[in-house]
């Protein structure tokens, strides 16, 4: 009990326990010996004095310490023993915006409640004997690891044909590795084992099937973390304009004078029901300070992670396309959108208004002209993007991703090695070392399966 | 000669410490000898207190010691200061290493051996010994005083005093043998069964469980036509198991190959039925890595023929032991079904094969020292803790005396760990799984094959074996500068470069043009020291011109990277070793952990959350929970 940030029975813990961006709805939840004194203490209700009854939704308003009006909320109460924690809890619902959600944990942490850990509520529930195992352990794997989201019951679906598609992996994987330990354990005997060639030929098919899963981490990240875009373009080509009419708020600063934004701005945005993380970032441009330097080596890092980087183009600027010509191979991998930004000056000056390159989408940031078919064309975009939850071939954690990864390095150091005899038990090794990159997924004990392969494929033993 | 290897209980033997013996072993197979050596070598006396002492580690089955994966065990019982690998060296009759088309680290040295010999080998060495009496007699019960082994009784009623007791009573507890369906109790064919230690480990408290296994008929090698059979010679020079062996020359035995016919597909199918496996008579289970040969025709009813063997018995006798062809059939089957098998056509039998069940305690009961959780004192050690082969029993014996001398002497006990020995894998899947067929050593059941090594099990025991004193000074100093020496040619290796154009067959394998250092020449497949050996004679006297030392540095450089690479998984897995559970924790009470999960805890004790997570049927959510409760727990006591 000496060590500090233990938890101890008696804190009670909350979290935000939807995912981050724009939702209809955020949940906050409290589990703990206090979870419903802290309710009390910043609820409001509508109605006056209802008394707070177990699993009735109670409709009212979050007031502040300070007295303000943060949301309207509903709130439910569930008493110990009779919640997912086991514990007494207690989840408010406010709306959507992340402004809101953070200010209500904000006011409740500062009123005492102690942020959750990574895991906890799941740790509790398991604590208390109240989740059946078999979830619990796709819960503590697979989420907790992570994030405390519960997007249940889609979810759920998801894991479920998700460890199943892993499982399937593994059994080929373990299938092949047998054949390998077979030539090892039993060399010596009469057995039929496959030849080198169909060893490799097993071993590239599976080097497809782990890097298709890997790769769809991209799309479990789109729907974890909301899809990623990346405002870019030269200097005052208007990039903080869009960024802002995109939030229709004065979020960042605009400025006339090149060179304003010189660190990145985040935010979230709800396009059509999709979630969208907006960044904007500091112009491309020669020179400048190192502030403006290091600001730009930040934004390519942030295009290469991006799902979408929307690049500016200030239509007014006679050099436009040369400009374009120079930038664009500069730029790392990433899908990209372009648009032509301040057509109202070419429309203004009489211009003929004709942009050259192909696929290049038309705005200007002053007259909001062009937003709403930029607007369609990122909901195309997204939703091109989206994987099909419905198939289960979603990787969406981090973690997962990077055993995948590990497997796949592993796999492609066996499959040159299975071709010789010689290096048989160094195959083995790196095919184990894969099984055990999925294992940290799914968890399983290894040898024993091996040989139950062995015995039930190859008649051995003298 | 059963009265001449067999030397009678001294009643006039001074009595230190009040017992007659500091440690009794009852049964004198592969693991009560190698357990009562232990013994006498860590300075404590010993009685191997055994039915026959004639038959002291007596082969019961195949004459031969060593093969895949139990021959690193057999290397390790002999860096561990025990006999079995001197005794193979001094009376095989032929050695070869098997896998020698894979790597090194599989490797793995099998004798023949003569099968009289060995046993005559091990009671002579056994007589030579100061500490150790040899009492030949039936163990009938574990006597116990203040909850702790006190000694044993006899099957006659004489009472043996000791402080702590190894039962190594191989297949003889409740010993019933098949053939067809007559059924015979016996712990081998011709030697009596022992019944009444299965009663008395009974009403002590332990579980006993049933498992089976198998041997064929023994031939007459005059009456075999050995022209139809494919001969298999020995390996030269001869690979000797032990460090110590002083070598010796001599014309090695030849083994023969032949196979079944589709005759003899034909009787054995037709005769399934009589089988007593097949008819239901046996209900226990045998091993699938040795299946009978009913088995395998009827597992896989595909396969028109299969291997047989023919392996010699001895240098003395005719007998050959017919390899691949267990079985439990009738006499009249087991007879017709041989002289199926090509060259075998007029062959007559010696002994008929037979099929035997037998008790043993399932290894839940005995912790990693191998001394029973219910009996402190008492140690499990061979076949009863549910294995199978002589290298399997010879290792566990080794560490039960060890254990049991250490037990005595009231210091920690001796475990090795999975990343150290092959001796640990095995124990630690003893203790913490069920066992649902008799358990066989194979390279493939350690995860860190490729550091365990035939080649380097000094490097990996010699450190216990020196603290625990179970081998010599000079043994030691020996090794060290084999240690240093090898080390020394690692380097030349390493800095030395030859030519690619001068590789012959190899150089296509190279993309670039130029020159290669040795030691990345080393690590390409299928090159080994005799394929570099040319190359060293160009650098005429730098490299050593001991062969062993080559091959260690050759093994060390090719494996070198894979080590490293695992290093991380080993330290990760010490730690939750190191994680430790108390025996007392009552799982019972521990919220969140599904029924299942607590039974296997609580039948297992594990003895950290490591050895926790690799219990049959637990997950990893399972472990999780029960980290949390002992977080829980500790913390509290703190
Ligand atoms: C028919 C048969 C087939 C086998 N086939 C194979 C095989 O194919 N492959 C394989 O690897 N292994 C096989 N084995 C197993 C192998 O023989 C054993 O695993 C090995 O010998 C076990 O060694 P141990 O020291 O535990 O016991 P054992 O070698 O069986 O020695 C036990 C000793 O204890 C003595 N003893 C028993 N009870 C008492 C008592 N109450 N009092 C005094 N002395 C007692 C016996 O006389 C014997 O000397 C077979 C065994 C048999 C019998
Ligand atoms: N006429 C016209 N002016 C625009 C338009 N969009 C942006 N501007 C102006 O262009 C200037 C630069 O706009 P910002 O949005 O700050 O440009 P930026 O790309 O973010 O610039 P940096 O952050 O400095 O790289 C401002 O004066 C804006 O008012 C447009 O569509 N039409
Ligand atoms: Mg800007």
């Amino acid at each position: 009990m000496c060590r500090k940030n233990r938890s101890s029975d008696d804190d009670t813990i909350v979290a935000i326990i939807t995912p981050p961006g724009e939702g209809g709805i955020a949940a906050v939840r409290l589990a703990g010996r206090h979870s419903r004194y802290y309710l009390k203490k910043f609820f409001v209700h509508t109605r006056e004095s209802v008394p707070l009854k177990p699993f009735v939704m109670h409709y009212g308003s979050f007031v502040s310490a300070a007295g303000e009006t943060i949301d309207e909320i509903t709130a439910v109460y569930m008493p110990k023993g009779k919640s997912y924690t086991g514990l007494e809890q207690v989840e408010v619902f406010c709306h959507g915006g992340r402004q809101i959600v953070r200010l209500i944990l904000q006011e409740l942490v500062n009123a005492g409640a102690r942020p959750a850990e990574p895991g906890e509520f799941t740790r509790l529930a398991f604590l208390n004997g109240n989740i059946d195992l078999a979830k619990a352990e796709a819960v503590a794997e697979i989420i907790a690891a992570d994030t405390e989201h519960s997007y249940q019951a889609s979810r759920e679906h998801l894991l479920g044909a998700y460890s199943r598609h892993i499982e399937q992996l593994r059994e080929d994987l373990v299938n092949v590795a047998a054949e390998v330990e077979a030539g090892i354990d039993f060399g010596e005997e009469e057995i039929e084992l496959a030849p080198g060639i169909k060893l490799k030929q097993m071993i590239d098919h599976l080097i497809d099937r782990v890097k298709e899963l890997a790769d769809s981490y991209r799309g479990g990240r789109i729907i974890r973390e909301g899809f990623k875009v990346v405002i870019g373009g030269r200097a005052n080509a208007g990039k903080s304009s869009l960024f802002n009419l995109l939030l229709r708020q004065e979020r960042a600063l605009v400025n006339p004078f090149p060179g304003t934004t010189r660190d990145y701005l985040s935010e979230w945005i709800d396009l059509e029901g999709f979630a969208v993380n907006l960044i904007d970032t500091a112009g491309l441009r020669t020179g400048g300070g190192t502030v403006e330097k290091a600001g730009r080596a930040h934004a390519h890092r942030l295009i290469r992670d991006s799902d979408l980087l929307v690049w500016m183009i200030d239509l007014s600027r006679k050099n436009y396309r040369v400009n374009l010509q120079k930038d664009l191979p500069a730029l790392p991998k990433c899908p990209i959108l372009l648009v032509g930004n301040k057509i109202d000056l070419l429309l203004k000056n009489r211009k003929q208004f004709k942009i050259n390159i192909e696929g290049v989408m038309p705005l200007s940031c002053t007259t909001g002209r062009g937003i709403g078919l930029l607007k369609k064309e990122l909901v195309r975009r997204i939703e091109a993007n989206m994987p099909d939850i419905t198939s289960g071939l979603v990787v969406t954690s981090l973690r997962h991703k990077q055993k995948l990864h590990m497997a796949l390095r592993n796999l492609k150091q066996a499959r040159t090695k299975v071709a010789y005899s010689e290096s048989l038990e160094l195959a083995a090794f790196d095919l184990r070392q894969a099984i055990s990159a999925l294992d940290e997924i799914t968890g399983r004990i290894y040898t024993e399966e091996v040989l139950g392969k062995i015995f039930s494929r190859f008649c051995v033993g003298k | 000669m059963m009265e001449q290897a067999a030397k009678t209980y001294k009643a006039n033997r001074p009595r230190l410490n009040l017992s007659d013996y500091d440690i009794i072993v009852v049964g004198g197979g592969h693991a009560g000898v190698e357990a009562a050596l232990a013994v006498v070598r860590m300075g404590r006396s010993a009685a191997i207190v055994t039915m026959d002492a004639g038959k002291l580690a007596l082969m019961s089955c195949n004459p031969a010691i060593g093969g895949i994966g139990k021959s690193q065990l057999v290397k390790e019982i002999d860096a561990l200061g025990g006999l079995m690998a001197q005794a193979i060296d001094a009376t095989g009759i032929q050695f070869r290493r098997l896998n020698l088309s894979r790597g090194p680290a599989v490797w793995s040295t099998r004798a023949q051996a003569d099968r009289i010999a060995y046993t005559d080998y091990i009671a002579e060495f056994c007589s030579r010994q100061k500490n150790l009496d040899v009492i030949e007699a039936l163990g009938g019960e574990i006597l116990t005083e203040n909850d702790r082994v006190a000694g044993i009784r006899t099957e006659k009623g004489k009472i043996i005093s000791s402080r702590a007791v190894v039962v190594a009573t191989g297949t003889f507890l409740g010993g019933l043998i098949h053939i067809g369906a007559k059924k015979t109790k016996a712990g081998r064919m011709g030697e009596p069964a022992a019944y009444k230690l299965s009663d008395s480990l009974r009403s002590l408290g332990f579980e006993l469980g049933r498992l089976k296994t198998g041997t064929p008929p023994r031939l007459n090698g005059e009456t075999i036509d050995w022209s139809r059979c494919e001969v298999q010679l020995g390996e030269v020079p001869i690979p000797f198991f032990s460090h110590s062996s002083p070598g010796r020359e001599f014309d090695q035995t030849p083994c023969h190959l032949t196979c079944t016919s589709s005759r003899t597909k034909e009787i054995i199918s037709e005769n399934f039925h009589r089988s007593p496996i097949f008819s239901g008579q046996i209900k226990s289970t045998g091993p699938r890595y040795c299946p009978s040969i009913e088995d395998k025709f009827y597992r896989f009813a595909d396969k028109p023929r299969h291997q047989i063997f023919l392996e010699p018995e001895g240098n003395g006798t005719n007998e050959i032991y017919p390899n691949g062809f267990a079985t439990g059939l009738p006499e009249e089957v087991q007879k017709a079904a041989i002289r199926t098998v090509i060259g075998l056509e007029e062959v007559e039998l010696t002994k008929l094969g037979y099929a035997i069940e037998y008790d043993y305690c399932p290894a839940y009961q005995v912790g990693p020292s191998l001394e029973t959780r219910r009996l402190r004192g008492l140690f499990f050690a061979g076949q009863i803790n549910g294995t199978s082969g002589y290298e399997e029993a010879g290792a566990q014996g080794l560490m039960a005396g060890i254990n049991a001398v250490l037990y005595i002497n009231k210091e920690e006990p001796f475990v090795l760990d999975r990343s150290e020995a092959y001796t640990g894998v095995m124990i630690d899947d003893l203790v913490t799984r069920s066992t649902t067929e008799p358990y066989r050593m194979f390279t493939s059941r350690a995860e860190y094959r490729l550091a365990l090594r035939e080649d380097n099990a000094r490097d990996r025991l010699f450190g216990h074996a020196v603290r625990l004193g179970l081998i010599n000074k000079e043994s030691f100093d020996r090794f060290y500068r084999l240690q240093a020496e090898t080390q020394k040619e690692i380097a030349l290796l390493d800095e030395t470069r030859v030519r690619i154009s001068d590789l012959q067959e190899i150089k296509h394998r190279f993309k670039k043009r130029g020159t290669i250092t040795l030691a990345d020449l080393l690590k390409q497949p299928g090159i080994g020291v005799r394929e570099i050996l040319p190359l060293l004679a160009a650098h005429n006297g730098r490299f050593s011109n001991d062969r062993e030392i080559l091959e260690r540095a050759a093994i060390r450089i090719r494996y070198q990277g894979y080590i490293d690479k695992q290093e991380r998984e080993i330290e990760k897995f010490r730690k939750s070793e190191a994680e430790s559970v108390p025996d007392s924790f009552d799982y019972r009470s521990l919220t969140g952990l599904k029924r299942e999960a607590k039974e296997k805890f609580t039948r297992f004790r594990p003895r950290s959350l490591g050895q926790a997570g690799r219990i049959e049927g637990v997950t990893p959510g399972d472990v999780a929970v029960l980290s949390v409760h002992l977080r829980k727990y500790k913390a509290l006591r703190s």
